[in-house]
């Protein structure tokens, strides 16, 4: 049930540790070349450059336009979905349909027994897709390993379904507006098109963020009557490349991809450090995808809530959570962790509802058991976190104890990270034993480059919150023409020293 | 559309605080921004121009734009704006070949 990339990721990941027969491992004093990605329609190529002046001009051209403004986005948006495949727009707009008409069947009933079937029929619908997109083999795997242990000799024949890109993310969308129109939390939308423009937006539409409908749907109401705030746009793209295309990439290429495929090989010291590699490289890749989005559908003319928030400076693993994928986190907690009774009736109950949110979320990362064991690491942290509260207490007012804290709560994220990332839970298992021996082995590695990168994307986390305003409002002064030469020259310089080829965002496959 | 009491009161922050929303440009001037980024890009980034051009299809419009890719990168070469881009590429290689104990590969 792989992606074509994920095939293409592997063999990268197989190439890169000399793996594959008749295949060389790559002279690592080469520029790390990437494997073609399925598509080209990546936010740092040129092919979403000419996509998004097209885009841009014609907005300019419908200012005065609303509606055919929204139905030119859609129309990009489809054509942005149809670079990976065409067939998925089908998928695409079946999932806008079943939304839609569950959406008007709700809120035109006042049969309260009613408005719950069609909610339950319409969230089993979008979870039934899902399913199968994205667990059928999954569930056919697990059923087999069960009936070889069971000694029967039958086995279940795979799918080998193909994965569509972002499905989780329009999945969830499409959940949570019918939700909050049962809930009442938001009205319902009875025009098709922001319904479209709602669930294909295509800078969110792949790897999100979780804009949730109360959020978008009423900016599809009226024409926004504020400005487009583009010094703050420039510097979340220019951030997001700086991130992707030369941290994210360079640390996959260089320490992280060759560590993971052959951890036996390494000692510990290439462990540690690719460990904390893959936390920067995450972090990097996929904020850098969600500051992008942010900036794109800002350039549109259209709000995006905030995703991270400096999350590995946090000192328990709660706020990690605030500060993590906040849309996920946010639509974890309001859809599942509340309805399941969040913290309302008693502690056991609480930690069982931590527990089967986190591990949920871990699933919805992927069908495998080391997403299994990434949830449940995070769910018994958070529970055993809740537990130890009265121990814990406030938060540490001392230096000292800031320290302490963001120390456990970091290296806790970054464990359960080596799961996340591993090829599979045999992986790591073997990642982890490593820690134990090859102290003295000589580095591979992790050299200099590798380390500055780390420490680099380590300092981000640091920066004071107040920075990224401060700059921006230095530089609505520069007049637009300046802004526009700026940001070219440096978009060059990143294209410059970033790897050659194209490295597809991680959070593409979830 | 009447806003529900949910959708007055903000789920989420917004991403780009408010101080940096009150100053801004309209689409013209986005629009007009994204053109002279894009057209610095195609003078100083003009070295990626053939590889992109190389990933395109089969097609008689796929071979006219690797021509007019290859020409363009020519061009830019002799106005000598490829120099900046070859120098950063080094650099990066040299930082990248840097090891442990000053050997570098």
């Amino acid at each position: 049930m792989q992606t074509q990339f994920q095939r293409l990721d592997g063999m990268r990941r197989a190439v890169a540790a000399g793996r594959l027969p008749g295949v060389s491992p790559p002279d690592r004093t080469a520029r790390p070349p990437f494997a073609p990605a399925t598509s080209d329609m990546l936010f740092p190529t040129l092919d979403f450059l000419l996509f998004f002046l097209v885009v841009a001009a014609a907005l300019a051209t419908l200012d005065r336009h609303f509606a055919w403004k929204k139905a030119i986005l859609v129309a990009a948006s489809y054509f942005f979905y149809a670079q990976w495949d065409w067939r998925f727009c089908f998928l695409l707009a079946g999932s806008t349909t079943i939304s839609y008409a569950a959406g008007l069947l709700i809120g035109g009933s006042e049969d309260p027994r009613r408005r719950r079937l069609i909610l339950t029929i319409g969230v089993a619908l979008h979870l039934g897709i899902l399913g199968i997109f994205k667990y059928l083999d999954f569930l056919v795997l697990s059923a087999n390993q069960l009936a070889r242990m069971l000694g029967l000799m039958h086995e279940l024949p795979f799918f080998e379904v193909l994965l569509p890109v972002g499905i989780s993310f329009f999945t969830f969308h499409g959940i949570s507006y019918i939700t909050d129109v049962y809930r009442g939390d938001v009205t319902v939308c009875r025009a098709p098109l922001d319904m479209a423009l709602y669930m294909s937006f295509f800078p969110q539409l792949v790897a999100g963020p979780i804009v949730r409908a109360a959020y978008f749907l009423p900016q599809l109401a009226r024409p926004s009557a504020e400005p487009i705030p583009v010094a703050a746009a420039l510097m979340l793209i220019l951030g997001g490349m700086i991130k992707k295309v030369i941290i994210a990439n360079y640390l996959a290429t260089g320490l992280v991809d060759p560590v993971f495929a052959a951890p036996d090989t390494y000692g510990g010291a290439d462990l540690l450090l690719a460990t904390y590699a893959y936390a920067v490289q995450i972090y990097c890749d996929f904020s850098a995808y969600t500051d992008i989005a942010i900036a794109v559908a800002a350039l549109c003319g259209f709000r995006f809530p905030r995703n991270f928030n400096q999350p590995y400076r946090a000192q328990r693993l709660r706020e990690f959570w605030q500060r993590w994928h906040i849309s996920l986190s946010t639509w974890l907690r309001d859809y599942l962790y509340k309805p399941l009774g969040g913290n309302r009736h008693g502690r056991l109950n609480t930690y069982r509802n931590l527990m089967i949110t986190m591990l949920l979320g871990g699933i919805w990362h992927g069908a495998a058991w080391k997403f299994v064991m990434w949830g449940a690491l995070h769910g018994g942290g958070l529970a055993f976190e809740r537990m130890c509260q009265p121990l814990l207490g406030q938060r540490s007012t001392s230096r000292f104890g800031k320290i302490i804290a963001w120390l456990i709560v970091f290296h806790f994220v970054c464990f359960a990270w080596i799961f996340f990332r591993a090829e599979d839970f045999t992986v790591a298992c073997v990642f982890i034993a490593g820690f134990a021996h090859g102290w003295r082995e000589p580095v591979q590695q992790a050299q200099p480059a590798m380390v500055a990168l780390i420490v680099i994307g380590l300092a981000g986390q640091f920066l004071p919150p107040s920075s990224f305003e401060r700059v921006g409002l230095a530089l609505q002064r520069v007049p637009y023409w300046g802004l526009g030469a700026a940001t070219g020259l440096i978009l060059a310089a990143i294209n410059a020293l970033g790897p050659d080829g194209l490295a597809p965002f991680i959070y593409f496959r979830f | 559309m009447a806003l529900t009491r949910s959708e007055r009161a903000p789920l989420v922050t917004d991403a780009i605080p408010p101080s940096l929303r009150r100053r801004g440009a309209n689409p013209r001037q986005v629009l007009a921004i994204c053109l002279i980024g894009a057209i610095m890009v195609a003078f100083l980034a003009s070295r990626d121009t053939p590889g992109w051009a190389e990933r395109l299809g089969d097609s008689w419009l796929d071979h006219r734009l690797r021509s007019i890719a290859g020409g363009w990168d020519g061009a830019m070469e002799t106005l000598r704006l490829t120099d900046p881009h070859e120098a950063l590429r080094a650099a990066m290689g040299r930082a990248l070949d840097w090891q442990w104990g000053g050997d570098n590969r």
